[in-house]
């Protein structure tokens, strides 16, 4: 409770839950060092400090190191083991302490002036890939700046009690920072729904809101904090009879969470008999467990590109193999779908040469890019036919907008299982492929691409993103990026029937199961999808509605759906059909008490 | 005291991870292990200073190593660079 003025802010929806906290507010600004000259009295003081702020930095990030291992995965930790090697640099600390002895300066500009000769020597540089590895050496300096200045450092890594992260913006190697145990929910000014944190936070089963405009100016540490993912409101200073409100929304939303983890092991088919099946999306090995806990039947989705952007150096074909192959296996006998590298947009590896593009998300990103790089190619496609032996595996191509594209990734294929054939490894001959819908062009030329793939994926994110002409990360434009307009409805029923008439099945691995929640997933049964993936924390939600209604009632609503002008329309239609067939599903949208 | 010279064949060059390898590899000397180009050449057990080499694809790099191992940690840095420090890229 606070006797500050309860204000409320309302960004997008971008994880379910609530929670309270107070706030932690990320900020990643640098701190101003000047030349302080010191007394000759004062050198051995100063020497002392730098020695300890380099020996608490050390400490600060061999915990996170060994915190990252332990929560998130090997994988994770490595990206900031060249940040513990800078620290540990002897001739780094004797060359500062021979500035703060000579020249009688404090430690934090001695220390500055060590760092930055390199850096200026990083600046010199013609190579772009080596330029932009001064980051990690600029990191390092500001965490020993900050300990320096005795700041609290108000990184994610330092992060040590629970909390409400409030950030601009988290990109994907922020989220190493990320520490589950302690960040109790999440709201950023920028992104959309889809963006990298949003996919994180629901991943992770944590309550997030994104998009809120310039809130960290409201917003100072530790003030209270109430965050609804479901609505997408912050609610900062909560009074009383509002904290009351949410606790009972909260109290409801648990009971929701718990009740609906009852029914995760029943199947996933409607009142008439027909079956979908039901899969998760994963990033990381790390995250199979939770894939078996909340009921999903195999991986939809496993996007491969998170295994490239976490390392300096491209993974070879054996270290590719062995991380694929305990992936198959640990979710066999159900099948995993690799989806090929799909690098670009926003996700960027440090190994990719040139990442300087006007349009990056209609750039050289998914199946463009590996198509000019086949070495990269190639490696990973061996890596997935040799783990396929261990269980059931699915391959899918990202991006594709030609069919051309189609035709010289399945050539590659072919290569591929002949050169493995004649190597004499281990493969598996039948492996499913199919691509990705997720451009228009792929939509209106499906009934060709369906002769040469064995199943399609819709990724709704993007096809939102390229058919409505929205950047999904655009908070000021969010209000176009709908899954339930029209349009979408139409592409979307226009893919399944084509893919049916060629008996391909058709999937969807998109967003719009869980932005959209219960309203998606009663279109997309009444779209006739074969198959759903999503985050695994959303399964037993969506078999719960699957096992709610008929097949046939969903298929004449999306009759209507697609006579509908507008997506206020299409929701309205959706909401009356709840309200009058099925009102049970409502309880599965707990709303925010305000 | 023995020198050498090794080309950068890594196609990112010597970036951080591999810098962290280096340096890794030169401390397990006791001689005094010399890195760099053009006759400017920095301690090869220091982070910092192989970070900041900025060698990339191509470079050639000249070791000057002095001390009782030196002939056995030329063999061994030289070997680490001239293949690609062992990743695959």
């Amino acid at each position: 409770m606070s006797s500050k003025k309860e204000m409320i802010f309302t960004g997008i929806p971008a994880a379910p839950g609530i929670a309270f906290g107070q706030a932690f507010v990320v900020n990643i600004e640098d701190l101003p060092v000047t030349a302080e000259p010191i007394e000759d009295d004062m050198v051995e003081d100063e020497i002392a400090r730098m020695e300890s702020a380099l020996k608490q930095t050390g400490e600060e990030l061999s915990g996170l190191h060994s915190t990252l291992e332990a929560e998130m995965g090997e994988e994770h930790a490595k990206i900031l083991d060249s940040h513990i090697m800078l620290i540990a640099d002897e001739l780094m600390k004797t060359e500062t302490i021979q500035i703060i002895r000579n020249d009688k300066v404090n430690a934090a500009c001695a220390f500055s002036r060590v760092i930055d000769k390199t850096l200026r020597t990083f600046d010199q540089m013609e190579d772009q890939y080596l330029k932009e590895r001064a980051e990690d050496i600029r990191d390092v300096k500001k965490r020993v700046i900050r300990n320096l200045f005795g700041h609290k450092v108000e990184g994610l890594a330092n992060l040590r009690r629970e909390a409400v992260v409030v950030a601009h913006n988290l990109t994907p190697a922020d989220t190493v920072g990320f520490r589950k145990k302690f960040v109790k929910a999440f709201v950023s000014e920028m992104g959309g729904s889809t963006s990298h944190a949003a996919i994180i936070a629901r991943s992770m089963g944590i309550p997030a809101v994104v998009g809120l405009d310039e809130v960290r100016s409201h917003i100072k540490p530790f003030d209270e904090l109430i965050v609804d993912g479901i609505s997408g409101q912050v609610i900062l200073h909560p009074k009383e009879e509002t904290i009351a409100l949410y606790e009972q929304a909260q109290e409801r939303f648990l009971e929701m969470e718990e009740e609906l983890l009852t029914i995760k092991d029943y199947p996933a088919v409607t009142l008439d008999g027909r079956t979908i099946e039901l899969s998760a999306n994963i990033e990381t090995l790390d995250e199979v467990e939770d894939i078996k806990s909340h009921g999903a039947k195999g991986v939809g989705l496993f996007r491969t590109e998170y295994f490239f952007i976490t390392r300096g150096t491209l993974p070879g074909e054996e270290e590719q193999y062995r991380y694929y192959s305990e992936v198959v296996k640990n979710v066999a006998p159900d099948p995993v779908l690799f989806r090929t590298l799909d690098i670009g947009g926003d996700k960027i590896a440090a190994w990719v040469d040139d990442t300087q593009e006007e349009n990056p998300f209609m750039g050289w990103r998914g199946i463009r890019f590996t198509l000019s790089r086949k070495d990269i190619f190639r490696t990973q496609l061996r890596a997935i036919y040799r783990a396929a032996v261990f269980g059931r595996v699915r391959i899918m191509f990202p991006m594709v907008s030609i069919v051309d594209e189609v035709r010289q990734a399945m050539d590659i294929c072919r290569e591929v299982q002949d050169d493995l054939k004649r190597e004499n490894y281990q493969f598996d001959h039948n492996v499913e492929t199919g691509i990705m819908i997720e451009t228009p062009s792929a939509v209106a030329m499906a009934d060709v691409l369906a002769k040469e793939v064995d199943f399609f994926s819709i990724g709704s994110n993007d096809l939102v993103q390229y058919a409505l002409a929205v950047d999904r990360g655009n908070s000021r434009i969010s209000y176009l990026y709908s899954p339930m307009h029209p349009a979408i409805i139409r592409l979307i029923n226009d893919t399944a029937q084509v893919a049916h008439n060629n008996n391909i099945w058709v999937g969807l691995c998109g967003e719009m199961v869980a932005d959209a929640r219960v309203r998606g997933t009663l279109l997309l049964i009444g779209l006739g999808l074969d198959e759903f993936s999503a985050s695994a924390y959303l399964i037993p939600e969506i078999k719960k509605i699957i096992r709610s209604v008929t097949y046939d009632e969903t298929k004449s609503m999306v009759k209507m759906a697609l006579t509908k002008a507008t997506a206020t329309e299409v929701v309205e239609l959706i909401d009356q059909f709840i309200e009058e067939k099925r009102p049970e599903l409502k309880e599965l949208i707990p709303k925010g008490a305000i | 005291m023995v020198t050498g010279k090794v080309k950068v064949e890594n196609k990112n060059g010597i970036h951080l991870r591999l810098a962290g390898e280096l340096v890794k590899a030169a401390t397990r000397f006791k001689a005094t292990v010399m890195i760099g180009r053009d006759g400017e050449l920095i301690n090869a057990k220091s982070m910092l200073g192989v970070a900041g080499l900025g060698a990339q694809y191509g470079t050639e790099l000249e070791l000057n190593v002095d001390g009782e191992d030196e002939k056995n940690a030329l063999d061994t840095l030289v070997d680490l660079i001239k293949n690609r420090f062992y990743v695959e890229e």
